[in-house]
């Protein structure tokens, strides 16, 4: 189905030849719909890059594919021993962490790249690179840099298990040496909202050319109708669910009343 | 097959679902319990959000109670009178309750005092039912019957503001009643449990009711302390999950009927002696999830997000 549009994408990048380089993309999804059967979905973004028209056509070009989700506010929480219970303790608020974030390269990108442009937030194992003051983030009474990594790390681990946090290399094709197509796995554990999709055309080290553009995820069908009355409605909601309980019990004991009779 | 819960946010087993309402039904009809004490703990267990665990839990206790007291109020063993007296110090004490319950949720204490108020009841509701059955099953074996004092006199008919109860042949003070409805209003609105475990021997012991009344009325004022908790959680908490809350309601009632059948059919002891060791299964798991270290001891929850 995409390949007109891949011919498409390449008649314009060959219009683009006269430029130093070029990035065009194009995705065949503006929304995405979680219903209760949503079980995830392949987002497919695709393109066509060329380098450098003076040269032939060269693979150390590398594309990058960035995802992030909706912004929103978390509260990180530690368990500590107290007497042999384990109880919650010390707690840092990060707000405006994305709730989805993706990552994806045509080749490894070196932490130090992304700092200096600065993408990614997945820089786990470089916590000293980050600019704390860049974050907004409450961190109660915790002074420590060390305890302030821990909590750090603990949002992201926690965010890649729930599989909305993820940094993958090599899950983009190159087909015919300038264009590209990867599918970005959309698990159901997203949050909804606006989503971006940042691609970054990477020569020698440098960000040689950069696209952006956004898509929605939206929750659909009678679970988000009863889950937006239940926040809207919040009295006629716990009335109705009352109203069902009433009439279940009521009707349960006459139904069996008149089973036990016969 | 499995069902998205809209409020938990998670999808579920139907049939686990149906299952777990349809033996606490059972269990709840043959022995006159709310079962609330066994369903939020396993829902809990299951994965659902503490807090909507305990909201559909008396969501679903205010249809099992329905059912239940019809059944009891044809028979003629409920006394409403005492079941309203009871209820002005339950409503007072659910208010209190999911008050409470909120400040919990804000400070992130919500789940570890769940745990412990949990550990603490399940652990004594399994004891005494191990103990109680042990004995009579003892007893019977022994062709002993235990001689019960009809009638009670103690500080209960002393206090003021005494009130006559025809249907329980009592002339006692309203504030003992109060101050029981108060406790299980708060216990209520804190563990999604409809209390009938605690308000039971309550209304033996402290208030000298006749044990054929003891089921059917707190039954009854457990409909309204329920009822009431629910709308109080659908409105603060949001946690009430309407489709979770119907698969258990389902269930349950079908469960507890059947339930009521099998109490005229078998024999008590041995089945609360069962009872009591599942109880006490549910306490052991729940001291272990508080005493092992956790193999993650960070936890995260959202508290703002765009919808």
């Amino acid at each position: 189905m995409n390949l007109r549009i891949f011919f498409f994408i390449k008649l314009l990048v060959l219009a683009f030849i006269s430029s130093a380089s070029a990035l065009v993309i194009g995705s065949d999804e503006e929304e995405i719909y979680i219903d209760a059967n949503f079980s995830g979905k392949n987002l497919l973004v695709f393109g066509a890059f060329y380098s450098d028209p003076s040269q032939a056509r060269d693979y150390k070009s590398d594309i990058l594919i960035e995802v992030v989700g909706p912004s929103e506010d978390v509260v990180i929480r530690k368990k500590e021993s107290f007497f042999g219970f384990w109880l919650n303790s010390k707690s840092v608020e990060f707000n405006d962490v994305p709730g989805f974030y993706y990552l994806s390269s045509t080749n490894e990108i070196t932490n130090e790249f992304l700092n200096e442009n600065n993408i990614g937030l997945l820089n786990k194992k470089d916590t000293q690179l980050i600019d704390w003051s860049a974050l907004n983030i409450d961190w109660g009474n915790i002074r420590n840099e060390k305890d302030k990594e821990s909590f750090y790390d603990a949002l992201i681990r926690t965010k890649e298990i729930e599989d909305v946090y993820r940094k993958v290399n090599g899950k983009i094709d190159i087909i015919d040496g300038n264009l590209f197509r990867s599918y970005i796995e959309i698990p159901n554990t997203v949050p909804v909202g606006q989503y971006k999709v940042n691609l970054y055309l990477i020569i020698d080290n440098k960000i040689s050319n950069e696209y952006s553009y956004n898509f929605m995820v939206t929750r659909v069908g009678i679970e988000e109708a009863i889950y937006s009355f239940s926040k809207n409605y919040p009295l006629i909601y716990g009335l109705i669910s009352l109203l069902i309980a009433i009439l279940i019990g009521w009707s349960g004991a006459e139904v069996f009343k008149r089973f036990r009779k016969v | 097959m499995s069902i998205y819960l809209p409020i938990a946010e998670l999808s579920v087993n139907i049939f686990l679902l149906l299952s777990l309402g349809g033996v606490v039904g059972f269990l709840s009809g043959m022995f006159g319990l709310g079962g609330g004490f066994l369903m939020t703990p396993i829902l809990i267990f299951m994965g659902i959000p503490t807090n909507v665990a305990v909201a559909t839990s008396a969501n679903q206790i205010v249809a099992s109670s329905i059912s239940g007291t019809i059944g009891y109020w044809r028979q003629g063993l409920v006394d409403f009178k005492m079941g309203g007296v009871l209820l002005i110090g339950s409503f007072f004490g659910s208010i209190l309750g999911v008050w409470i319950f909120s400040k919990l949720v804000a400070l992130g204490q919500i789940d570890t005092v769940i745990s412990i108020l949990y550990f603490s009841l399940l652990t004594s509701i399994g004891m005494i039912m191990l103990i109680e059955s042990s004995q009579v099953i003892r007893d019977r074996v022994r062709r002993k019957t235990v001689k019960r004092k009809i009638h009670y006199h103690n500080w209960a008919h002393k206090l003021p503001f005494k009130i006559k109860f025809y249907k329980s042949k009592l002339y006692i003070s309203a504030i003992p009643p109060i101050i029981i409805g108060f406790v299980i209003g708060i216990l209520s609105a804190t563990m999604g449990i409809g209390g009938t475990f605690i308000l039971i021997p309550a209304m033996i012991y402290f208030l000298g009711m006749p044990t054929s009344k003891v089921i059917g009325t707190s039954l009854f004022q457990i409909i309204f302390v329920t009822a009431l908790v629910t709308l109080l959680h659908a409105t603060t908490t949001f946690a009430v999950d309407a489709v979770l809350a119907f698969f258990l309601i389902i269930s349950s009632v079908i469960g507890a009927q059947v339930g009521v059948l099998a109490a005229n059919k078998l024999r008590g002891e041995e089945i609360r002696a069962l009872l009591a060791i599942i109880v006490l299964g549910v306490a052991t798991k729940i001291a272990l999830d508080l005493l092992v270290e956790p193999n993650e001891i960070f936890n995260i929850s959202v508290i703002r997000a765009l919808f």
